[in-house]
């Protein structure tokens, strides 16, 4: 009698523990099956991993992983493990071309997810379309990358097949923030700072266009140096030409300084820019005298999407020391593209990857369509995303908080 | 309104800081003829020194009155460490060697800093945001001059000055002069040259970390890469003001911040100028300047003959 | 049955409960002290039955506050989630729409979830008044188009752009889980068209009716 009350005991206490420990393996092992064979996918990442701009790089670099973990974990693909290849492009063209070469020397290699910056996309266009290889980037902004240089004058014309994005274009983000600075918070003289980078002044030109023909006036122009921090010369001149309302056009590194130096030097008037500046570092770099300060970010506010909500929670979970940034739900998105591209690839071919999967690849992305992280995401016929969703956010506190959102339905 | 006051405000004060950075540049050239391209980094250094003390010694919500000066200190020391540690184990080994190969040091030192400081001290990949010192904005006139820029204004001309009594009237001030203007000899009349050159390392880090506060108090930041370009811009500076003379890389720095200045507030509105103008222009025209002072004063507006030396 | 131990059972081997032919029969063991030990002494079986149902429980309840989808039901979607609008195309104006005015046509689709109700829709502009038929507010039907004829009326010619080049209209959505004033860009043929009819309404010759 005795003996059989124990064994039920330790039968119960066995069973219970078994279930625990089933429990925890469950959440640790997420991407550890990837040695039950089959080939592995590489996704290249390109995006500035040191410097300035790192944190948004890291973001990026982090999403992605996070896309290919999950991917793994849920076998989206059978037979397919996903793996990243992170290359650090620090912001500059040349770098950014040297390792689109590098990705695209790697025959493992099926897609690539980045650049963050638009005049490092303009170098690594060529590379990858002439080896037929897709690239996704989740922050270039710059309409000329998929209409081609005289997007403004009516003639859209894709440049290269292979380059497809998940961000809005400037030519709505400019003109977005034009109509609400001038229309919602009645400002009307503006004035237009950029750092002459591609994605700078082209934000600060397709804003200063709108915003003239709402009947804004500029009522100066100055581009700053990016490599320096004293912007107080700017400041002044901002201060003397009577602007109610600053319109940057560049990154958070130059721009939170710049906020407070003009701020510091009288002009108590906001400072707007678009999703280069819409980062909490912007929020930490311009001070307390930020508040008010505006930014236009590509999408809708993470609150009022669930996958959203489910995303951030993944990347908390899977501690990854940096935090997402503005791109990170782009840069999943990206690269879950790709992870339904090579899924759709796979499916067509009986199960097997084909020999030119690579240009297979481009071809499914161009079909691809999902629910994903900042909504359904599918590619136009220039390779931009279709959904364009944006959004003003306004600096109170220490956060960014959601003040009005637009949808693009053209 | 008038702009120009506040413009030569602007400029005085970038200038100064380009200046005390640029002490450290010409007093090592002048010395041992090294161009020690790693200044910028012990500069960087010396502003994480100071935010180190505020952020990890001081307790929290210290008044910047006592917190300042306790940064300044850790600066100090931070950078000098650096600074000595930098001469010691890269560049002493190489007194003899050919000038390129110290150079090449130099530039790989500064590499190196830069890279450590962006790897291993805490949050170092982004900008860390700097203590400010509370209150206004102070108005003189049409001239609006913020707290953290007091600093500079004040300890920009004291430390100048503490610097040119050493130089002229203490032992240590005279043995550097004497090493400066012929190392041999001053070997030979007793100089012990090897500590000479340890002080001129030594005293440029102390200015450089003052530098760094004076930055970090005025831009409420500090970041890894801050020492690059500055640095870049100090050795102009050194070389405007004639490298080698520790009064001509002061005058130097002010010429250069005031030069860039004037040319971001007012190229732009000479007729026909405007695609040259702006900030983004700026460098431009400094080097215009530079290149124009080196035209006609190849020595630098301070300096003595350097022909001989270089 | 892989030979361990011997076939008899040699010395020692009996079990230890069946008394020896020599030992002293065993002392009953004594009650244990303690009133707690006393009660588990003698329920035993009920007590050890308990703590294996809450040792299971205990489990189960883990089990079930970790389980992987603690799905409370999703709530409804921000309504600007799921109302698109598209621009159809310029329109008649009725008749009895006052001078300076023309009309669009747009038409709005809740795509899923539960009843939105459209609350306001305006635009931008300070120079242009806006009416819409149906009129608002009105409820819509969840994957149905519903038709929205928009008559503007220019007001003051220096105060909208003849050449706006991202016009939107703000339509303010109410839902169960939210009320928003989102903006919908309609896009370039919008644009085209609203700065052909504000240039017709503020020609010189005004009497004319606007250009269609």
């Amino acid at each position: 009698m005795r003996q059989r009350s124990l064994i039920a005991i330790t039968a119960a206490l066995a069973a219970g523990a078994l279930t625990l420990t089933a429990c925890g393996s469950r959440d640790d092992d997420g991407g550890g099956s990837s040695g039950d064979g089959g080939t592995t996918v590489v996704i290249g990442v390109d995006a500035p991993l040191t410097g300035d701009l790192s944190a948004l790089g890291l973001g990026i670099k982090n999403s992605v992983d996070l896309a290919t973990k999950q991917a793994n974990k849920e076998k989206v693909v059978d037979g397919i493990t996903f793996k990243i290849e992170a290359l650090d492009d620090q912001a500059q063209p040349s770098s950014g071309q040297q390792n689109a070469t590098k990705l695209v020397a790697n025959k493992d290699v099926l897609g690539a997810v980045g650049p963050l910056n638009s005049s490092v996309a303009e170098s690594m266009q060529k590379v990858f379309d002439d080896a037929k290889l897709v690239q996704v980037s989740p922050a270039n902004t710059n309409p000329a990358l998929t209409q081609g240089q005289n997007w403004n004058g009516g003639e859209k014309a894709r440049p290269y097949k292979s380059y497809f994005r998940t961000a809005t274009t400037d030519a709505i983000q400019g003109p977005y923030a034009a109509q609400y600075v001038y229309n919602d918070a009645k400002k009307t003289k503006a004035f237009v700072i950029d750092d002459k980078k591609t994605y700078g002044a082209g934000l600060a030109a397709t804003f200063s266009d709108e915003y003239k023909k709402l009947g804004g006036k500029i009522v100066g122009t100055e581009h700053i140096d990016p490599e320096t921090k004293d912007f107080s010369a700017v400041a002044t001149k901002v201060k003397n030409s009577g602007a109610d309302v600053v319109y940057y056009g560049g990154e958070y590194p130059q721009a939170g300084p710049l906020s407070k130096q003009i701020k510091a030097a009288g002009a108590k008037i906001p400072l707007v820019g678009g999703d280069g500046i819409y980062s909490a570092d912007f929020i930490s770099l311009a001070g307390a005298s930020g508040a008010g300060d505006l930014a236009t970010s590509v999408g809708a506010p993470v609150e009022e999407l669930p996958s959203a909500k489910e995303f951030v929670a993944n990347y908390k979970a899977a501690g990854y020391k940096d935090a997402y940034e503005a791109y990170g739900g782009y840069s999943y998105d990206s690269a879950w593209a790709i992870i339904q591209a090579v899924k759709k690839v796979v499916e067509d071919n009986n199960g097997e990857l084909p020999d030119d999967a690579r240009a297979k690849v481009t071809e499914a992305m161009q079909n691809v369509s999902f629910d994903g992280v900042t909504g359904k995401v599918s590619f136009d016929e220039f390779g931009d995303a279709t959904n364009k969703q944006l959004t003003v956010y306004s600096v109170e506190g220490t956060d960014w908080s959601p003040v009005k959102s637009g949808t693009y339905e053209g | 309104m008038n702009e120009l006051p506040q413009q030569l405000v602007n400029g005085l004060l970038l200038g100064s800081m380009y200046g005390l950075v640029a002490i450290g540049y010409t007093m090592v050239y002048g010395i041992v003829q090294l161009i020690n391209f790693a200044h910028g980094e012990i500069f960087m250094i010396g502003g994480f020194g100071a935010l180190t003390v505020y952020l990890y010694v001081l307790p929290d919500g210290t008044t910047m009155w006592i917190a300042l000066p306790l940064m300044l200190l850790g600066a100090v020391i931070a950078a000098v460490i650096v600074a000595v540690g930098a001469e010691r184990f890269a560049y002493r080994p190489l007194r003899g060697a050919p000038r390129l190969a110290p150079l090449i040091t130099a530039i790989g030192l500064s590499l190196a800093l830069q890279q450590a400081v962006w790897a291993w001290y805490p949050g170092a990949k982004e900008s860390i945001n700097f203590p400010e010192i509370a209150g206004g904005p102070f108005e003189i006139g049409s001239v609006t001059i913020q707290t953290g820029d007091v600093f500079l204004l004040a300890v920009a001309p004291i430390s100048m000055a503490i610097l040119a009594y050493f130089v002229m009237k203490t032992r240590t001030g005279r043995g550097m002069q004497a090493t400066a203007q012929d190392p041999d000899t001053a070997k030979l009349m007793g100089i012990n040259t090897d500590r000479i050159i340890v002080v001129a390392f030594a005293l440029g880090a102390v200015f450089a970390a003052v530098g760094a506060v004076a930055y970090g108090l005025k831009y409420g930041q500090v970041q890894f890469r801050m020492g690059f370009i500055l640095g870049l811009k100090a050795f102009t500076a050194a070389v405007l003001g004639g490298i080698g003379n520790i009064y001509g890389a002061m005058i130097g720095g002010l010429v250069l911040g005031i030069a860039e200045t004037m040319a971001t507030a007012y190229i732009a509105d000479v007729p026909g100028m405007s695609q040259l103008g702006g900030q983004s222009w700026a460098n431009v025209w400094a080097f215009v300047l530079l290149i124009l002072v080196l035209l006609f004063r190849p020595q630098g507006l301070m300096g003595e003959r350097v022909a001989d030396r270089a | 049955m892989s030979g361990v131990g011997p076939v008899e059972p040699g010395e020692g081997t009996r079990a230890w409960d069946i008394p020896g032919p020599g030992t002293p029969p065993e002392p009953s063991p004594e009650p244990p002290r303690g009133r707690l030990a006393q009660t588990y002494t003698r329920h035993r079986r009920v007590v050890l039955s308990i703590a294996a149902a809450a040792v299971l429980l205990a489990g189960g309840g883990y089990l079930y506050a970790t389980r992987p989808e603690q799905a409370p039901p999703d709530p409804p979607p921000y309504p600007s989630q799921v109302v698109g609008i598209t621009y159809l195309g310029p329109e008649p104006s009725p008749d009895n729409a006052p001078p300076k005015s023309f009309s669009i046509g747009v038409e709005l689709t809740v795509q899923s979830g539960p009843q939105v109700t459209v609350l306001r829709i305006t635009q931008p502009y300070a120079g242009l008044s806006l009416a819409s038929v149906p009129r608002l507010p009105f409820r819509t039907r969840t994957g149905f188009p519903h038709k929205i004829n928009i008559t503007m009326q220019v007001t003051e010619c220096a105060q909208v752009p003849t050449n706006a080049g991202l016009p939107f209209l703000d339509v303010t959505l109410r839902n169960m889980r939210a009320i928003q004033v989102h903006s919908f860009i309609l896009g370039e043929r919008y644009a085209h068209d609203l700065s052909e009819a504000v240039q017709g309404a503020c020609s010189t010759n005004s009497a004319t009716a606007p250009k269609r």
